[in-house]
C-alpha cells in the first residue's frame, strides 16, 4: 500500500484517555480519501500525527514505502515527503504568492525552481496574482496558494484540515470541483478532514467515519466508481 | 514517554534553553545557599536591632507607594479610556512619560526644587519676603519617598490598566450603561472587578520597582533592605550578612508573587476575546470636563513638566563646565554597554521562547518561570551575588593558572562581563515577556507550515519565526534598552574601575552635592527613554491596528 497506517495510539498531554485509540488505514497511490466526524472524534489530530506535528503513543506510519514513524523512530515533519493545506491556510503574510509557494522548493536548482513555480501558478490560476501579497487576496485565492504551496514540492501525500471551513457555502460548491479535478490531474495521494458529508461525498472516493478516536465505518463514495474503480474497498 | 520521545526534547534548543537558565539561576543559588549558613556577630545584631526597621520602613513605603499609584494610575486609566476632554489624545501616551524619569533623577530634582536654596524658596523670600518653615519643605523623609515613588512609577498601571480597559471592556461598559448604571457606579461595580488582574500586575511591577530601588532611598537616607544590604557590605564589610539580608529580601518577594496568585485565585482570567472593539470615549458635560482635565493636567505637570523644566534649567545653568569630551565617552559606554545586554538578552529570550513554544511540557512551563524571575529579585540582591560568584570564578582561575604555571591570568571581575551578566540576569523577562507574547499572538501554524514544506526549526526560525515576530522583536529591545540605560544598583556596584555611565555620573554628582551638574546626564536619558518611549507606543499602536 502507499499509505500505511497501523494501529496508532496517542493522548494529549495531561488527558487521562486516549484521543486516538488504534486508528489503522491503508491508501492506494492516487486515491482522495476524507476523514469525516464531529469535533472532538479526533479527525485532525490523525492529520497532525501523519504529518510528524504530534508525536503518537504507539503506531507505525508508512508512506510511500518511507517508515515516518514506529515504536523506534520518528522522523521530524520536514523529512517526511508530506504536503499540508492547513485550517487557516498559514500562508506567510510577510511573502508574496510566488515567494510563499517558492518557499518549499530549497532542494530544487534555480532553474527548476522557475520552472515549478509558474507551473503551479498556472495550475491554481493565479498568475496575475503571483507579487500580492496575503492579506490582498479573497479567501478562494488565499486557499488556492496555500494548495499550490503545499503540491509544489510534489509531497508523496498531501493533507488537507477542513479545506472548506473558511469559505461560504457558495464558493464551497465551485472550489470543490475545481479541488478533485485538480488532485486528480496531479496524481497526488490525499486526505482530507471535514464534517461535512456534502464536501466528503463531493471530493472523496472513500469517507472513514470516525468517532471516539476509532473508524465506525467506511464508504466509497460516487466519485469512486467513475473515476477509479480499481481501489479496493474495505468495508 | 518514550525514548524517542525523549530523544525529540533533548535538541539544540534544550540545551541552549537549559545553559541560559542556570547562568540566571546560579546567583540566586548563592544567595539562597548562603541563608543557612552559620550566623556571626554581626549578623546577630543586624536581626535584632536593625532588621525590624529595615522592615518597617520597606513595608511602608510599598504599601504607601502600591495604594497611591493604584488610586492614580488607575484613574487615569479610566478617565482617558472612558471620556472625551480637552488634549486626551495627547494625555493618552504623554501620562506614559514619567516612566522616563528615573526616581532617583526625580528624588534629587524635587529635593533641588523644594529645598531651602531651591527655586520655591527663594522666590518666596526674595519676591514676597516670606521665610517658610522648613519642615514643611522637607521631601527627604520617608513620606516623601512615597511622593516620589508614586509620581515615578504609576505609569507601569497606567499603561497596564488603559490597554485593557481599552481593548477588552468596551462591551461590558456599554451594556452597563444600557442597563441604566451611572458611570461612577460602573467604575466600582464592572471596571475595578473586571480589571483587577491588570491592574495586581501593575501594582507588582511598581513594588518590585520600590524593592529595587537604591538610589532614591540612599539620597533620602531612608534604611530600607537596598541601603541596608550595601552598608553591611561597605561598611562592616560582612558578605555573610549583607547575602543574608538579600536572602531576607528575595523571600519577601516571593510571598509578594505567592500572594499575588492567591489573590488573583481562580480568577485569572484575561478576557481575551479576539474580538478587539475599542471603547468610544464620550464627551463630558460642564465642569466635570475641566475637573477631569484639570486633575490629568496636575498629574502631568507634577510627574513630568516641573522636575524635566528644573533639569533643563539646571542643564543649561552648568552646561560648559559639565558638556566636555569626558561626556561623550559617558554617552557612549552607556549606549555600549546597553545595547550589547540587550542583545544578549534578546538572543536568549528568542531562543527560550521558541523552546517552550516548540517543545510544551512541564519542564518547559518550569523554564518559562524561572526566566521571568530575575526581574523580582532586586538590584541590590543580584549585585552581591555576583560579586561573589565572580570573586569565587577568579579564584578558580588562578588556580587554574597556577596549576598550569601562566604567568598571565584572566580576571572576570574587573571587566564589563560581571555587569553585563547582571543585566541579563535582571531584565531578561522583560525581553523574554514581550517575545513570548508575540509568538503567541502569531501561533504555530506558520511555523508548522514550514516544516511541512521541508525546513527543520533553526532554519524555520530564521526564515519565519523571526520574521514575523518582527514587531515584537523590536519592542522588546526598545523596552529592556530604556530600562538598562535608567538602571543604578547594578551599575553602581559592577562597574569596572574608570568606568562610568550617565546614571552613575549623575548619582555620583548627586553624592557629592553637585545636583546643578548632573542635570546634564541625567537630562539625556530622559530624552533617549522618553524618545524610545514614544516610539515603542507608535509601534505598539501600529501593531494593535
Amino acid at each position: 500500500m502507499f499509505v500505511q497506517i497501523n494501529d496508532l495510539h496517542f493522548s494529549y498531554k495531561g488527558a487521562h484517555e486516549e484521543t486516538i485509540k488504534g486508528f489503522s488505514i491503508s491508501i492506494t497511490k492516487g486515491e482522495i480519501v476524507s476523514l469525516l466526524g464531529d469535533s472532538g472524534s479526533g479527525k485532525s489530530t490523525i492529520l497532525r500525527l501523519i504529518a510528524g506535528l504530534e508525536m503518537p503513543n504507539q503506531g507505525v506510519v508508512v508512506v510511500n514505502n518511507c517508515v515516518c514513524c514506529d515504536d523506534c523512530q520518528f522522523m521530524p515533519p520536514e523529512d517526511r515527503g508530506v504536503g499540508m493545506v492547513f485550517q487557516d491556510y498559514a500562508l506567510f503574510p510577510h511573502m508574496t504568492v510566488e515567494k510563499n509557494i517558492r518557499f518549499g522548493l530549497h532542494k530544487l536548482n534555480r532553474k527548476e525552481r522557475n520552472a515549478r513555480v509558474e507551473e503551479m501558478l498556472a495550475l491554481v490560476n493565479l498568475t496575475e496574482f503571483r507579487h500580492r501579497y496575503p492579506y490582498e487576496l479573497s479567501g478562494g485565492q488565499q486557499q488556492r496558494v496555500a494548495l499550490a504551496r503545499a503540491l509544489a514540492p510534489k509531497p508523496a501525500l498531501l493533507i488537507l484540515d477542513e479545506p472548506f471551513s473558511n469559505l461560504d457555502t457558495s464558493l464551497q460548491h465551485r472550489i470543490r470541483d475545481d479541488l478533485r479535478r485538480l488532485l486528480k490531474q496531479t496524481g497526488t495521494t490525499t486526505i482530507f478532514v471535514t464534517h461535512d458529508e456534502e464536501d466528503a461525498e463531493a471530493l472523496a472516493d472513500r469517507i472513514v467515519y470516525l468517532g471516539e478516536g476509532k473508524i465506525k465505518k467506511q464508504v466509497m463514495t460516487e466519485n469512486n466508481k467513475t473515476f477509479n474503480p480499481q481501489i479496493p474497498c474495505f468495508v | 514517554m518514550n525514548w524517542h520521545a525523549v530523544k525529540r526534547q533533548l535538541n539544540g534548543w534544550a540545551i541552549l534553553s537549559f545553559l541560559a537558565i542556570l547562568l540566571i539561576v546560579l546567583p540566586g543559588i548563592v544567595v539562597l545557599v548562603e541563608l543557612f549558613a552559620p550566623v556571626n556577630d554581626n549578623w546577630q545584631h543586624i536581626q535584632e536591632y536593625l532588621l525590624p526597621r529595615y522592615v518597617r520602613n520597606t513595608l511602608f513605603i510599598m504599601v504607601a507607594t502600591g495604594v497611591l499609584t493604584t488610586v492614580i494610575g488607575t484613574s487615569l486609566a479610566w478617565f482617558v479610556t472612558v471620556y472625551d476632554f480637552p488634549f486626551r489624545r495627547f494625555f493618552k501616551w504623554a501620562l506614559i512619560l514619567p516612566l522616563a524619569i528615573p526616581p532617583y533623577i526625580g528624588a534629587y530634582t524635587y529635593h533641588g526644587i523644594l529645598n531651602y536654596t531651591g527655586v520655591i524658596q527663594t522666590t518666596l523670600r526674595n519676591q514676597f519676603g516670606i521665610t517658610v518653615d522648613q519642615s514643611y519643605f522637607n521631601i527627604m523623609s520617608i513620606q516623601g519617598t512615597v511622593f516620589i515613588f508614586t509620581l515615578f512609577l504609576y505609569p507601569y498601571i497606567y499603561t497596564i490598566t488603559r490597554a485593557f480597559l481599552h481593548n477588552q471592556s468596551s462591551s461590558m461598559i456599554e451594556n452597563a450603561r444600557i442597563l441604566g448604571r451611572g458611570s461612577w457606579d460602573i467604575f466600582f461595580t464592572v471596571v475595578i472587578p473586571i480589571s483587577r488582574v491588570a491592574i495586581i500586575g501593575g501594582v507588582s511591577l511598581v513594588l518590585m520597582e520600590v524593592l529595587n530601588d537604591y538610589g532614591v532611598v540612599k539620597y533620602f537616607g531612608i534604611q530600607t533592605f537596598s541601603t541596608a544590604i550595601f552598608s553591611t557590605w561597605f561598611g562592616m564589610k560582612d558578605t555573610s550578612s549583607a547575602l543574608k539580608l538579600a536572602g531576607t529580601l528575595m523571600i519577601l518577594v516571593i510571598a509578594i508573587l505567592t500572594m499575588e496568585r492567591l489573590v488573583r485565585g481562580r480568577k485569572q482570567f484575561s478576557y481575551a476575546s479576539t474580538k478587539v472593539k475599542p471603547l468610544k470615549p464620550r464627551p463630558l458635560q460642564g465642569w466635570h470636563r475641566y475637573a477631569v482635565f484639570a486633575y490629568v493636567s496636575l498629574v502631568f505637570a507634577i510627574a513630568f513638566v516641573i522636575p524635566f523644566t528644573q533639569l533643563t534649567a539646571w542643564t543649561f545653568l552648568t552646561f560648559d563646565t559639565v558638556f566636555t569630551e569626558e561626556f561623550w565617552q559617558l554617552v557612549w559606554n552607556t549606549v555600549r554597554v546597553a545595547f550589547t545586554a540587550t542583545v544578549i538578552i534578546l538572543l536568549f529570550a528568542l531562543i527560550i521562547a521558541n523552546y517552550t513554544r516548540l517543545f510544551p511540557s512541564n519542564m518547559t512551563r518550569v523554564i518559562s518561570k524561572v526566566t521571568t524571575l530575575g526581574y523580582s529579585i532586586p538590584g541590590a540582591a543580584i549585585a552581591i551575588a555576583v560579586i561573589t560568584l565572580f570573586l569565587w570564578l577568579d579564584d578558580k582561575v588562578l588556580d587554574l593558572a597556577r596549576a598550569l604555571d601562566l604567568s598571565q591570568t584572566f580576571v572576570f571581575r574587573t571587566t564589563l562581563i560581571m555587569l553585563i551578566f547582571a543585566y541579563v540576569i535582571r531584565f531578561l523577562a522583560i525581553g523574554y515577556n514581550s517575545i513570548e507574547s508575540g509568538f503567541e499572538k502569531v501561533g504555530k501554524s506558520f511555523t508548522e507550515a514550514s516544516r511541512m514544506l521541508g525546513w527543520n526549526t533553526v532554519q524555520t526560525f530564521f526564515r519565519v519565526d523571526i520574521p514575523m515576530i518582527k514587531g515584537a522583536i523590536m519592542s522588546a529591545f526598545i523596552l529592556v534598552f530604556i530600562d538598562i540605560m535608567k538602571e543604578l544598583p547594578l551599575t553602581l556596584f559592577l562597574q569596572p574601575f574608570n568606568f562610568s555611565t550617565l546614571a552613575t555620573q549623575a548619582f555620583k554628582y548627586v553624592s557629592d552635592e553637585k545636583i546643578h551638574e548632573a542635570a546634564l546626564a541625567s537630562i539625556v536619558i530622559v530624552l533617549m527613554s522618553g524618545l524610545l518611549i514614544f516610539v515603542s507606543h507608535k509601534v505598539l499602536d501600529k501593531e494593535a491596528d
